[in-house]
């Protein structure tokens, strides 16, 4: 049942996302597709002196699950290390959803901000 | 002639149960069909009764389930007017399309041939010959669908003019737009520029007669799953093009006599079914041939136009709505649309609160969304056991979307 998804919360989230745009001179910079419905989302992060996520920002048009799990990571990560946000799993982004319970079909949509971010470290690990 | 809707339902027994404490609406069937209880019996009836390997079985069962075997191909062939030595029996309409882009396409494609497609193809119709064109270094080429979601088929001589064409490629129902395709034209026009013709008929066996000597095509191919039956596929083709083509898949029951170094294979359609094949599935599918030629192919197809024209107009009262396609005449019973202010997942999660199954995202129609201008979609089909009273609780769960989502 997804019911609690069309909450005031995050249907706040989706009309007003937090941090929709794009960062200047980002170190982190990925797009991620949605391969059930094509949707793609862009995040730009940038990284601190100790290597800690300082500024993410996201653009890309989405569901309510999507736009509202990219708008709160936007927050949710900050001052987390890659090591940190490596080990998130769905039952943090389920948590930062404000505790919902995703059905099958949905948890791509939810997971899209955080598998791009992790893809984004990847790829800047790679490049350091 | 018509049927009798509310007795059908009563036929399929997933109407029983209910999604989230409301009534089942099942308006996926585009995707995959739900299953009558005559269809269920023969699956059952043959597991508990008649099972064993076909062909070549010295014993009673073995001999049962190959006869059973044999007349539910035999069911299939007349279902399109075609004889039973042209019915291959593969997993579904992928793996036929696969098998004619590998066995077909890797003897008769080289460089510098043409692969003409429509832009209105399931991925099944598509990559196959797409990948077929990258690995001979051959061109595919595309016929356009005008912005009613039509074949705009007067790009298509111009595509075999040169007589590089080898093939041409056609769904013959859009399982997006839902248009019914002039596939007898297509066909026509290919085959006297001496294209070879291979149709999709993924969306049509289940709803409309098919008449593969009417149609005129050299292969055509369709799901079982979509219309009825379990999940087992047919690859339709002319006699003596299936006996020209070499084998796909090696193995047993396709060969004849195999040495140690070389083979020769059997007959048609036998050569093309290598390994145990589906048995249970596949004589099942004689049985939903059986409950679909009962309630009438014609009057299927009726039902879904009146079904599809009663939702087109109750969903012109929801503004927010926009639908993708031509109008119910020219269409099967397919329904894509989009919305200003929901996207196609929320839709679907909404709907599934109110017991509504509709499918979102790119129906495996990456291209002619684009074409479109649109990443996603949401998609009502139809099938037999549909009413207006499910187009009503479509239409209904769609206006708490807007209530819900708008601002």
């Amino acid at each position: 049942m997804n019911g609690d998804l069309y909450r005031e919360q995050l249907l706040d989230h989706y009309h007003n996302p937090e941090n929709f745009g794009v960062l200047e001179d980002p170190d982190i910079d990925i797009t991620q597709e949605n391969a059930t419905c094509g949707d793609t989302i862009h995040l730009t992060a940038k990284l601190d002196d100790e290597g800690r996520i300082s500024k993410v920002m996201f653009e890309g048009h989405g569901c309510v699950v999507s736009t509202a799990s990219a708008s709160m990571f936007t927050t949710e990560v900050l001052g987390k290390t890659p090591a940190e946000i490596e080990a998130m799993q769905l039952p943090d982004i389920q948590q930062m959803l404000g505790g919902v319970t995703l059905s099958m079909g949905r948890v791509k949509c939810a997971m899209l901000p955080l598998e791009a971010m992790k893809k984004g470290l990847q790829k800047l690990a790679k490049s350091a | 002639m018509s049927f009798d809707v509310s007795q059908v339902k009563r036929d399929f027994p997933i109407f029983q149960r209910e999604i989230h404490g409301k009534r089942l609406v099942f308006l996926d069937s585009a995707a995959s069909a739900q299953k009558p209880q005559p269809v269920i019996d023969a699956l059952v009836r043959v597991y508990s009764q008649s099972y064993a390997n076909v062909h070549r079985g010295i014993y009673t069962l073995a001999e049962e389930a190959t006869a059973e075997y044999e007349q539910a191909r035999e069911k299939v062939a007349r279902f399109i007017n075609a004889s039973a030595n042209e019915i291959v029996n593969v997993r579904n309409t992928t793996e036929g399309l696969n098998l004619l882009a590998y066995s077909w396409g890797e003897a008769n494609i080289e460089a510098g041939d043409r692969i003409v497609v429509t832009e209105m193809e399931h991925h099944a119709n598509l990559v196959p010959w797409q990948q077929l064109a990258l690995r001979k270094h051959a061109e595919l080429a595309f016929i356009p669908v005008t912005d009613e979601g039509e074949l705009d088929l007067a790009a298509l001589p111009p595509l075999l003019a040169d007589g590089k064409a080898k093939l041409v490629a056609c769904t013959m129902a859009s399982n997006v737009l839902g248009t019914i395709t002039p596939i007898k034209d297509v066909v026509r026009i290919a085959r006297e520029a001496g294209a070879v013709t291979v149709v999709d008929a993924a969306q049509a066996a289940p709803h409309i007669a098919i008449d593969v000597k009417e149609i005129g095509a050299d292969f055509l191919a369709f799901s079982g799953h979509k219309m009825c039956s379990p999940n087992v596929g047919i690859l339709w083709g002319r006699h003596e093009m299936l006996e020209s083509l070499p084998p796909f898949l090696f193995g047993g029951d396709m060969i004849r006599s195999v040495r140690k170094y070389d083979s020769c294979w059997n007959d048609v359609p036998y050569k093309f079914e290598a390994g145990t094949p589906s048995i249970a599935e596949a004589i099942a599918l004689g049985a939903a041939v059986d409950y679909l030629t009962a309630l009438g192919m014609d009057a299927i197809h009726e039902h879904e136009v009146q079904l599809v024209q009663y939702t087109m107009e109750q969903l012109a009262d929801i503004p927010e709505v926009h639908i993708l396609g031509p109008s119910a005449e020219r269409r099967g019973g397919v329904v894509s649309f989009w919305m200003d202010c929901a996207h196609p997942h929320d839709i679907a999660s909404i709907l599934d609160e109110e017991g509504v199954c509709v499918r979102a995202g790119h129906h495996c129609a990456q291209p002619l969304h684009t074409r479109f201008g649109v990443q996603a979609t949401a998609r009502a089909s139809f099938y037999v056991y549909n009413d207006e009273a499910d187009v009503d609780a479509l239409v209904a769960a769609l206006r708490r979307v807007v209530k819900l989502l708008k601002r």
